[in-house]
Formats: structure tokens, sequence, C-alpha cells
């Protein structure tokens, strides 16, 4: 039968937290929440609540929380809340049958599942709530997440002009928002491409082009109105300069036509466009046509589809069952795969750029999918300081929101259509994940910091993934959008970190191992207005390099290099000569000890690209292991950081007879008790379900009756 | 290059190093046991062969060789570069024949080191080898383990030469019980204590009943009496089921070497099923899965489980060893490890010869190198809770090939006395007291494996220590919760079968009365059904279905053995493929050797100069680097 714990229901009650503009629009009571792995076995009984923003359930989880524990609580979404864009699937079970639910029900299931874009899934008991509130929470909740809607219905609207921006908007982390010529000319600046190329503001109002922000950059001596000419297609846009001089450009691709004059008009222009841009001072252009030769959308939208299913799990029994194929289930979503070939293209512009110093010229018909995706990951590659936080978050300000990654239909925030739903984005998340996790010391923020900019993504108080392009943002939210007479809109970034996180959780977006690259010579950057927070004055990592090693290395190199040819043509037949170079420098990079304040390439053998454990099996308590996992090891180092700190603190003290600072609070990781390997985020899901063991034969311990049953149990097994 | 036969092995060298030689045979990364080739490559522009026999000629002079080891090392010599074409063929050939003679003979004669003789003398063992009852002694002691004591039964080898020479019983049972009771056991292997837990259960392990035989009453009841160790509950595990059979993990490991092979023809984005195809990770998990049940069997209540294999010689002591790593912190150190290694698999009889193919005779299976790799496991999911590191399990890893000590050269421990000398005077009776056994010409069966420095340098062997563990942990009080244990005589009040992860209630402990064979039929590893949400553990402690803040008794570890849990240990297998052997994950020793002490550095760093009183007022933190070996 089903234990709940009734009693707290009725002496505790809960009360939602609503946001400022946010509104009630129907909720239903004595709904069970089922703790998932137990499928009705246990559960808790509360309110469930549809709001404009999230579905919450209220009722109070009596093995809740410690207070040291629940510091990583995100104060917009809590535990028990899904905000609507977060919904992925809702399903219904109707006499143990599971079912999609979707559009005008006639029966109402008995219980609702919901599976999130976060991958949790939730499970409401709806058999002991009153009918009326079931048919008013089900059609809610379907019609509030599924239904198509208008734009300016999303909650971003309601909650900004709610807020009253008595607060100053924070700074941004220092990150660079590109939405100002003088943003883009600070990155020429410090990417030491002025020399070549210009930011203009032919665009401003968006008089060109509606898919272009309003300032970008373009080799220097095109003249202004060529951009203007196709509404930006055709024009080659600066995305990023290499220390050498080498550029990264991209351009969408002219439109196909099918008139003879019109693709003569098409050739000459490309030529004049050309001509300019292979002329020096510039160097040779290659050409990277994305649309060819590389990923399709529809195939990253199955391959994530079919992946995502492995850690969508409804109960333990379907976990168990797909353990076994584990391998090759992964193996056949594909998904590592397509994560191989984008870190492998990324490698191959890098080559070019590096070894070969061309110019790169990434084409793809709107330069906002998979030119997001390449640049930005060459970009993190190739230059240190994108491995920062604030240059992480500038690059994605950079090449997704300004270079108009489509965030509201790729993540289908409006529900207008699902074909146009394709993780781009995220498959970008899971490209750098697998750097972070190969070279841990190169990256300031953490696997958690991505972990949790994935989960932003489906917030709609941020203005930076709800809408398709900077111009769209400014039609809605600009000053034109605007009625006169309204309040300014209170506009929040998702860099703004405080927002979700209390400054102790955000401790672990923060890398301890990351050592910041020292600063050789302070006049020369005084341009800068980007100041990175030094943490402790630890020197520079040695390299690994070791004179040991120096036998041998040099004579088997060209040995080595003979075997590599094997296996790596194996795995991609391009042309050969291609392929050479490419496996030349891919192999000479790893043959060398890596720099981490340099170019930094990824493994991308079979066995080298992994599962973002974190992001996909946080919320599988079978996942757990309990004292273990990576942040068993993390938390020792912290604490050793602490300890130094304390120690410098003392010595400081020593030095300047100050009075001591007050202590630091200590960090998260230092609570005495056993973490889980699924820190920080499950943390109330504490309960051990290992071993899972069938439980016959063992639940009545010395009950003779039952024993003298279990006697012949034992025969029969004997006899099989 | 440098060549040099040296018996056992061989190498190939760079001359500036050739004085370090001497120190340690075979430490460098270019050392190859002979017996460690597993294939021999000769390769030339136009033809590539194997060379297998002594008889098998080659026709050219190849440019390289590739020599493929068995521990999963590469090893390629190219010719070419410095005018050693002459050589070539010589040197390919000598290697050839080397090889072909220490596989004639089969009986290892260890090179037992002309270094272990040069500084013999009193050499102690690191660890205790248990060849002698004190050692016995002392580590009941430790355990705490008061209702057992040793029994010298089998002090000449005359109940079972494959089981240890001394090994503990219950106090009251009587040696000439025990020699009968024994008998009715598969190979004389009786039941015996392999770690009492400190809140009083027992785990012992035996062999399969010898069914053929025909006990009487007595008999039957020393042989319950032993089982149940003074508890009134015992949990019979029958140790085979689900765990795949020795053919199969033999198979998986070839399997595994063929495909991390430099040249093995799966294409990257086959990798994953190829993988999953060698089934040697299923394997793993499964004996992760199996101990970690057993683990909370001991761990949940006061009782006596019984781990039975047929021939308790492989997989009872894979299961015995990872649940004592499991629940006791103690055998997480450095040398709890090794002293249960030497206890567990070495003492207890673990036909290391054979199973690990020297001989070349059959029933090969490298069990040894699967616990290896489940330990491994182990290490990655709780990285801070043991003492050694991955560079010891590499360095065991790869001491199973190298012919110099006994320890796992000898299929068990009366072979190994024998070799060693030690019974050259064993004509008088055991009298009690009777201490070491006389010097003279045993110097050499003192040494072991455990005997690191013949074989590897300091600044190595300091590598074998985790800078992760925290020695704190294992200080927390961790004993189970207490529950009556009565010390009855009587028949035991409840008697059950673990089997496919379920308890089955037994009404009799022999199968000798009613039911015979039920336990000698042999289980095939299958994959576990899934069925119930509801854990062993729940139900083990009665706990409510939420945990509280501490959930399990602390100091035991329940592993992961998920699939995305389980994963393949690269620095191990994937040492002989050049792409990984670059880079990140450093493949060798000196490689390992490098990182670690890179990380070593980066905490020096952090340390900053201070003023001694500050020393003193902190906790040094690191006590694990700072303390030497």
């Amino acid at each position: 039968e089903i234990h709940t714990n009734e009693k707290e229901a009725t002496e505790k009650e809960v009360t939602l937290h609503l946001l400022p503009g946010e509104q009630l629009l129907c909720e239903a009571s004595t709904v069970l929440k089922c703790v998932q792995e137990d499928s009705c076995q246990r559960g808790i009984y509360g309110k469930l609540v549809c709001t404009d923003f999230k579905i919450a359930f209220l009722g109070d989880d009596e093995s809740a929380l410690e207070s040291d524990e629940t510091q990583f609580k995100n104060k917009i979404i809590g535990e028990n809340d899904i905000a609507l864009h977060c919904v992925d699937q809702i399903y219904g079970v109707f006499d143990e049958k599971k079912k999609t639910l979707f559009g005008q029900l006639k029966k109402y299931p008995e219980k609702l599942i919901i599976h999130c874009k976060d991958l949790r899934v939730f499970h409401f008991c709806l058999r002991y709530t009153k009918e009326e509130e079931v048919k008013r929470i089900v059609s809610g909740i379907i019609h509030h997440t599924l239904a198509p809607k208008l734009l300016k219905r999303l909650f971003l609207f309601s909650y900004a002009s709610a807020v009253h921006s008595n607060t100053p908007t924070n700074p941004k982390n220092h990150t660079v928002m590109f939405d100002t010529l003088e943003d883009w000319c600070w990155e020429l600046e410090r990417t030491k491409g002025s020399m070549k190329y210009k930011a203009v503001s032919v665009n401003e109002g968006y008089k060109v082009c509606e898919r272009l922000p309003a300032y970008f950059v373009v080799p220097a001596p095109l003249p202004e109105e060529t951009v203007s000419r196709f509404q930006g297609h055709g024009v080659p846009i600066w995305c990023w300069s290499y220390h050498n001089g080498c550029a990264l450009l991209k351009m969408s691709a002219l439109p196909r036509e099918q008139d003879d004059g019109i693709l003569q008009t098409h050739k000459n222009f490309l030529d004049g466009i050309y001509r300019v841009i292979h002329r020096p001072p510039y160097e040779i252009v290659k050409t990277e046509d994305l649309s060819s030769n590389f990923l399709s959308l529809p195939d990253i939208q199955t391959a994530y589809s079919k992946f995502k299913q492995l850690f969508l799990i409804d109960n333990s029994t379907e976990f168990w069952d797909t353990d076994i194929k584990w391998f090759s289930l992964l193996e056949s979503s594909s998904w590592l795969d397509i994560i191989r070939r984008c870190l492998k293209k990324a490698i191959e512009v890098i080559e070019c750029l590096d070894a070969q110093n061309t110019n790169v010229l990434l084409v793809e018909e709107n330069a906002s999918d998979l030119c997001c995706l390449v640049s930005s990951l060459v970009q993190v590659m190739m230059d240190p300081h994108c491995r920062t936080r604030a240059g992480f978050q500038s690059l994605v300000q950079k090449e997704w929101v300004a270079g108009g990654h489509c965030f509201l239909d790729r993540c289908n925030h409006l529900r207008q259509s699902d074909k146009e739903e394709v993780p781009v984005f995220l498959l970008f998340l899971d490209c750098v994940w697998q750097l972070v996790h190969q070279h841990p010391p190169a990256f300031e923020f953490t696997e958690t910091y991505l972990t949790v900019l994935s989960d932003s993504l489906y917030i709609p108080i941020f203005t930076t993934f709800f809408f398709n392009s900077p111009h769209q943002k400014e039609m809605n939210l600009g000053r034109e959008g605007q009625d006169a007479h309204s309040t300014p809109l209170h506009l929040l970034t998702v860099w703004d970190w405080s927002v979700q996180f209390e400054s102790r959780a955000q401790t672990l977006l923060q890398n301890p191992l990351y050592v910041e690259k020292p600063k050789l010579d302070k006049g020369q950057r005084k341009g800068t207005h980007l100041k990175h927070q030094r943490q402790l004055s630890l020197p520079l990592t040695q390299s690994k390099s070791s004179p040991k090693r120096g036998f041998f290395r040099e004579e088997t190199d060209h040995l080595i290099k003979n075997l590599l040819g094997k296996r790596i043509s194996k795995l991609i037949n391009y042309s050969d000569e291609l392929q050479d170079s490419f496996r030349e420098f891919y192999d000479s990079w790893h043959s060398k000890p890596a720099d981490y304040h340099g170019l930094l390439l990824p493994h991308i053998e079979g066995p080298e690209v992994r599962v973002w454990a974190q992001r996909y099996l946080r919320w599988i308590p079978e996942a757990q292991i309990l004292g273990g996992g990576a942040v068993a090891m993390t938390s020792r180092l912290v604490g050793m950081m602490e300890e130094v700190r304390s120690l410098q603190e003392k010595i400081n003290e020593r030095h300047h007879h100050q009075r001591a600072l007050p202590a630091e609070a200590p960090s998260l990781l230092r609570s005495s008790a056993r973490l889980s390997s699924l820190f920080p985020f499950a943390l109330l899901q504490r309960r051990p379900s290992k071993p899972v063991l069938p439980t016959s034969g063992w639940k009545a311990l010395g009950d003779e009756e039952d024993l003298a049953r279990r006697e012949d149990e034992f025969v029969d097994l004997g006899e099989v | 290059m440098w060549w040099g036969g040296r018996g056992q092995s061989f190498n190939i060298a760079p001359q500036k190093e050739e004085p370090e030689m001497g120190e340690t045979p075979l430490s460098s990364d270019y050392d190859f046991a002979l017996v460690n080739i597993g294939q021999l490559e000769a390769v030339s522009s136009l033809s590539r062969v194997q060379l297998h026999r002594p008889g098998s000629l080659l026709k050219f002079i190849p440019e390289e060789i590739l020599i493929h080891g068995r521990d999963f090392r590469l090893l390629r010599v190219g010719f070419e570069a410095g005018g050693l074409e002459p050589q070539a063929f010589q040197v390919t050939m000598a290697i050839v024949q080397a090889r072909a003679q220490s596989s004639q003979n089969q009986q290892y004669s260890g090179i037992t080191l002309s270094k272990a003789g040069q500084s013999s003398g009193s050499r102690k063992s690191p660890i205790p080898l248990l060849e002698t009852p004190e050692d016995w002694e002392t580590e009941r002691k430790k355990q705490g383990a008061n209702g057992w004591r040793v029994s010298l039964v089998n002090e000449r080898f005359d109940v079972a030469t494959s089981l240890p020479r001394y090994f503990w019983v219950p106090n009251r049972t009587l040696d000439s019980e025990v020699r009968r009771a024994f008998g009715h056991f598969h190979q004389g292997r009786g039941p015996r204590l392999s770690w009492h837990h400190p809140g009083g259960s027992d785990l012992l392990r035996c062999g399969g009943f010898y069914t053929a035989s025909d006990p009487n009453k007595e008999d039957i009841r020393s042989v319950e009496s032993m089982l149940q160790a003074g508890h009134s509950d015992v949990v019979l595990v029958d140790t085979m089921d689900e765990l795949p059979s020795l053919a199969d993990v033999q198979l998986a490991h070839l399997r595994l070497r063929a495909l991390c092979l430099p040249d093995s023809s799966v294409s990257e984005d086959k990798w994953l099923s190829a993988l999953e195809g060698t089934r040697w990770l299923d394997y793993v998990r499964s004996c992760l899965r199996k101990a970690s049940d057993i683990s909370v069997l001991v761990t949940s209540r006061v009782r006596s489980v019984v781990l039975q294999e047929r021939g308790d010689r492989d997989f009872n002591g894979l299961l015995s060893s990872l649940v004592q790593l499991l629940s006791a912190p103690e055998a997480r150190t450095l040398l709890g490890f090794q002293s249960l290694v030497q206890r567990e698999w070495v003492v207890a009889g673990h036909p290391f010869l054979t199973r690990l193919g020297v001989t070349g005779v059959s029933e090969k299976a490298p069990v040894f190198l699967l616990f290896l790799d489940c330990v491994w496991q182990l290490l990655q999911q709780f990285p801070a809770e043991f003492e050694f590191s991955e560079f010891f399990l590499l360095a065991l890893h790869d001491s199973v090939r190298v012919p110099d000590t006994l320890t796992f050269l000898r299929d068990n421990p009366w072979e190994r006395g024998k070799q060693s000398g030690q019974f050259n005077s064993y004509t008088q009776v055991y009298t009690p007291g009777y201490s070491h056994p006389p010097a003279g010409n045993s110097v050499n069966a003192q040494l072991s494996v455990w005997d690191w420095d013949l074989r590897y340098s300091n600044e190595q062997i300091l590598q074998f220590h985790n800078p992760g563990y925290d020695p704190e942990r294992c200080q927390d009080s961790w004993l189970p919760r207490q529950q009556p244990s009565f010390m009855v005589r009587g028949p035991p009040s409840s008697v059950w079968l673990f089997s496919r992860g379920a308890l089955t209630a037994l009404n009799q402990l022999c199968p000798w009365r009613d039911s015979p064979c039920l336990l000698t039929v042999s289980s095939r590893w299958l994959p576990r059904p899934a069925i119930s949400s509801e854990s062993l553990a729940d139900q083990e402690w009665g706990l409510p279905s939420h945990w509280g803040a501490c959930p399990l008794p602390a100091g035991l570890l329940l592993p992961g053995y998920l699939g995305p849990q389980i994963r393949l240990w690269k620095r191990c297998y994937l040492r002989g493929r050049p792409e990984v052997q670059r880079g990140l994950s450093a493949p060798t020793i000196t490689g390992l050797q490098d990182e670690l002490s890179r990380l070593q550095e980066l905490i020096e760093k952090w340390t900053p100069r201070t003023s001694p009183e500050d020393r003193s007022q902190k906790r040094d933190p690191n006590p694990i680097l700072s303390q030497s070996c």
C-alpha cells in the first residue's frame, strides 16, 4: 500500500512562492507526488499548481533539507518546480498504459508523468484528487506548456514590467555584450585584428538586415554598400583573429536561384568580395561549407532525442533493462559521434588557421547554427581568454546571441514548430564539456557551470536565450517596442548568476584548479577593461615535459605516426592530402605537453569522447555513488586550498599587523557528511537504492508459514 | 640501442642509461619479461610476419619489430635509423629463441635476483607473508576475531596442498574435526574464516560440497558448526551464480586485448559496441554488484556469510577481497591491500601460474586481472578512500608476469614453499614455538612481489600513494549496528541461500540429507533480470524508505555498477595505442610519475612558505606525501 506523509500534508501547508508578475492559473490538491524509482510506493501529498511561469508541487518532503546541503538551491526554480519552457513531454497513465498527452482530452489520466528538458522526471498521481480539479489542472498544464504561444505572451514580459528596477542592474561579470560599436572595437583590439578589419554601423536600426546585429565587423576595404546589397548575404563577417593575423570569418550563403541572370550577378558580387579578401594583407582564404559535408540539423535532432531517452527513466525496471545494453544503446544514438565530428571539424579549422596560416571562411545558409557552433568551439580551443568565465560568456554573447542563433525556435520556446527544435547550443556545451573534462586546469569554470548554464536555457526571466535575433529583442523590448508611458523594463541577463545562486553556491561554478596566465607586460594591455579575479597567487603550472621521456620519443615518433595514420584514416575518408595534414597537426600537438594558456585540442578517439555524466545522470538515484565520484577529490582539493588561504591570511596579518578579517564561511564542500557523486544536484534524493534486489523470500523473516512456502520454492529451484 | 639478454628478460635501452641497469632489472618502460611477450612481429616495407616458434625463420631483414606485451604494452623497435640493419636479423632471432626457451622451461626458477642475494642477510618482508602461525595469530588479533583460532592441521599440506599451511577455524572445533570435515569438500577446501567484521559478522570461504562422499552424522554436525561459526543466521553465497565462468573471463580478456591493439580494425564510431562486445566490462560490473550485495549482507546483521565456489580458488578470492575493500577501511591502505592480496590470493592458493597461462596449460583465465580492474573501478569511484594509487595497481598488474619472485609464479603455497626450499628440513614434527624455517638457502623465499624496491625506484614507490587519500575519513567510528549475537551451538535458526541477487530460505546447510547436488550445479553468468525496486540495503537495515543524513554505516562503500559508471581502464589497456600514449593520459610508469609529481608540485606550490610556528600550528596539508615510504 501507499505510505504517505498525510500528517504533514495537513499540518504543513507550503506556501507558493510567486515571482513578480507571476500569476496563479490553476491548482489541484491532494496530489500525490511519487518518488520516481518506487513508482507509487512512496508519495508525498501536496498541491499541484500551475502558474504562467512554472508548474510547482507544494508538499513538504520530510526527508528534506539540512541547511548545509541546500546551499546550491536555485533561487528561481525550486526543487519541485518546473518552468513551463522546461517541459519536454507530458504523459498520462490510463489503466497502467502510458500515453502522450496533447490537445483536448476526452478522458483524464490517473497519473501525470512530466519529462523535463533538464532530464528530470516527475510523477504526479491524481487518483485521490477531485475530478474537477484533475480536469482543470491537467488541461491547464497541457495548454500552458504545449500549446503554441505568442512571443508577447512570454513570461519574460510580465516579469520585466512587474519588477521595479530600483536596484541598478548588476555588473555583468565583465561580460561583453556586443550590443555596441565599442564592444566590437574592443574585441578587435584584443585580438589585434583592427589593422585589417573594421567595425561597421551600417545595420544600425536594422535597416539592412534583421538577422544581423546592429554592429559587426567586416574586412576593412569592404565598402559598406556591399553589405546592404543582398541583405547581408554573401558578406564575410569577422569572428575572431588569431595572433598570427589569420582570421576566422563567417558568411551566410546567397539564396539559391534558378535564374541565370541572377546567378551571374551573384557570381560577380562574390568575385568582387573575394578580390578584396584575397589580396594582401589578407591571407589566403579557405572556405568551409558547413551546409554540405557536415552534420545536418535533423541529424542532431534525431541523435539527441534518442540519446536523452537513455536518461528519461520512468521507473527502475526500465533503467535496469536498458543498463545491460548501455554501450550499444549509447552508440546507436550516435550523439557522441556527433560530438566527435564537431570537435574534429573545429580542429580542421584550427589546423588551417594555425599551421597553414590561412583565413577560414565558414559558410552556412544563415550562418546562425553550425557556424556559431564551429566558430565558438574554435575560439574556445585557440583563445585562452574564452576559457575564463567572462571570456566564455562574452563568446556566447558574440557568436550566439549577437550572432543571431535562433534560440526561440531551436529551443521551441513558443511551441510553434517541433521540427525547428534542435539542441545546437546544448551540443556546443557538450563539446565544451569534453574539453573541460579532458583539460580541467585550462578552464576557469567547472562542469557544474556548464550544467547550470544549460538549465538556464529554459528560465524565461532572462532575455539571453529567448529571442531569435538582437533585432527581435530590440523590437520587443527596446524603446520602440514600448508604450510611452510604461516604466522601463527590468531586463536580466543570464550572466548575472546572483539572480539564481547565492554567492556561496556560485563558488561551485569556479574551478579551483584554474590558474590565470601571468601577465607579462602590464603596459601592453592598458585598454583592457577586463579584470579577471585572481584567486590565489599561484604560479603557473609547469608543463609535464620531463627529460626522462626524451629518449625513444623522437626515435619512435615516425613509427607512431605511421601507426596513427592507419587508425585515423579509417575513421575519415576525405582526400588523403587533407587528412595527412590534419593528422600531422593533431598528432604533433598531442605529442607535446599541453600549454593550458595556449592552443588546446581535445582527444577525439573512440574511448575519449564521454558522456557528460553530471548533466545527464544527475537525477537518477540509481547512479548515485555515496561518498564517491569526482566531488570527493574536488572537496579534498578545495579543502587544501582553503587551508592555504587561511595560512596566507595569517602571514599577511603578521606582516601588516592588521586585524584578522572575519574568516570566510566554509565552502559547501566542506561539510563533514559524505557527499554523493550526484552533488550538487540531487541532494535530496539521498536514498541509496543499491543494490536493487528482489524481495521474495526475505520479507517475513522467521515467519513459519512463509518459511514452509519458501521451502517449496526452494525445491522448485532445485529441479530447475 | 643496446641489447642485452639477461636470462628471463630482455631490455632495450639507450646507452647512456646503462649504469642504472643494475638497480632495477625491469624498471624501464622498454623492458619486457620474456613471458610477457604475447606476439612478435617483424616488419619490413614489403612484408609483415609473425614469429611464433623458434623454427619460424625470418626470410628478410626486418626494418622494425613489434613486440606486443600480454600486459597491453606495445614496443616498436626500428632499426633503419641508426645504421643497425646488420644486427636487426640477429636481434630478432635471438628474441625468438630466448622466448622459446623460456616457454619450454615450464618451471620457472624465478630470477630471484642476484641483487637479492647481494643485499640478502636479514631482509624483512614488508608485509606479513602469512607463512608462519605467528603471522596468522597477529592478523587474527588485529581483526578481533575472538571466536577463532589458528589451525595447524595442514602444516604439512596433508589435508590439501592447495590450502594454506595455516588458517582460521572456530575456537571450539578440534583439529580432528577439521580434518574430517574438510574431507567432504571439493579438494579438501573446507570452510575457513576470511574476515571478521568488527560488528561481529564473519565472512567465510570454502569449496563445493563433495557430493560423492557419505559423511556420518557427526561429520555433518562438524561441517555445519564450522559453516555456522557460532551464528544463528547463516547465508550461503553461491559464488559462481551470476558471475562469468573461467572460460568467459579468458575470452573476454583476449577480446579486450585484441580491441585495444593499436591496429585493431574497429572504427571510432563503433568503438563502444565493440567494447561492449568484449563483455569484459560486463564481467567487471557483475563482480562489483555481487561484492556490493555481499558487503550489505555482512554489514547489516551479525551472521556468518559463506562464499562457496566449487574450487574455492578463483572467484571466492575475488569476492572476498572486494567485500573487504568495500567494508573495511583498513583494507584500503597500501599495507592493508597488500596483505589482503597475500592472504586471499597468494596464500589461499589461487593458481596464478595456470590462470595466467604462463605454462601454456589450458584453464587460462586472468581472474586476478579482473580483480585488479574491479579495484581500479573502486578507485575511480571513490578517489579519496584509497591510500594506494592507480600507479600501484598498474605496477601490480605488470608484476604478475615478471618472473623474479615466487609470489605469482606458483599455483599453490605448497609448490611455492617447495621451490624456495622451505621444507628442506621438514622431517621434524611441528613444535609449538617453532618460529622460522631454517636459514641457509631460503633467503630468496623471503622475497616477494611486495619487495617493491627490487624492481622500482624509491621515487616510483612514492607514487604508489594516492595524494587524494584522506586518512581522516577512515578514522570515523564505523561499527555497524550491533545486534545481539547468540553464540549458539545448536542448529542455526535461519539458513539462507543467496543467489540471483535474492535470499532463499534453505532448510538445511549441507546437501547430503535430502536434496543433494543443489550447490554443485554450476550456474552460468546471466544478466540479472530487472525485478523489484526495493533494495536489499533497505530491507536489511529495515530502514524507512527515506534515509536520514547518514544513510550508510560510515566506512562501507557501495560501488556503482551501472553502464555509465563502469569505465575502461585506459591507462592500462590502451597503453599500446600511440595516440593515447601521448598527452593527457600518461600511459607508462614514467608518464604517471610525471603526472603525479606535477600534482605534488602543485600542492607544494599551494603551500606557501610559512614560518615554523605556523607550520606547527597547522596540520600538514598533505601528510601522505611528506611521509617517506
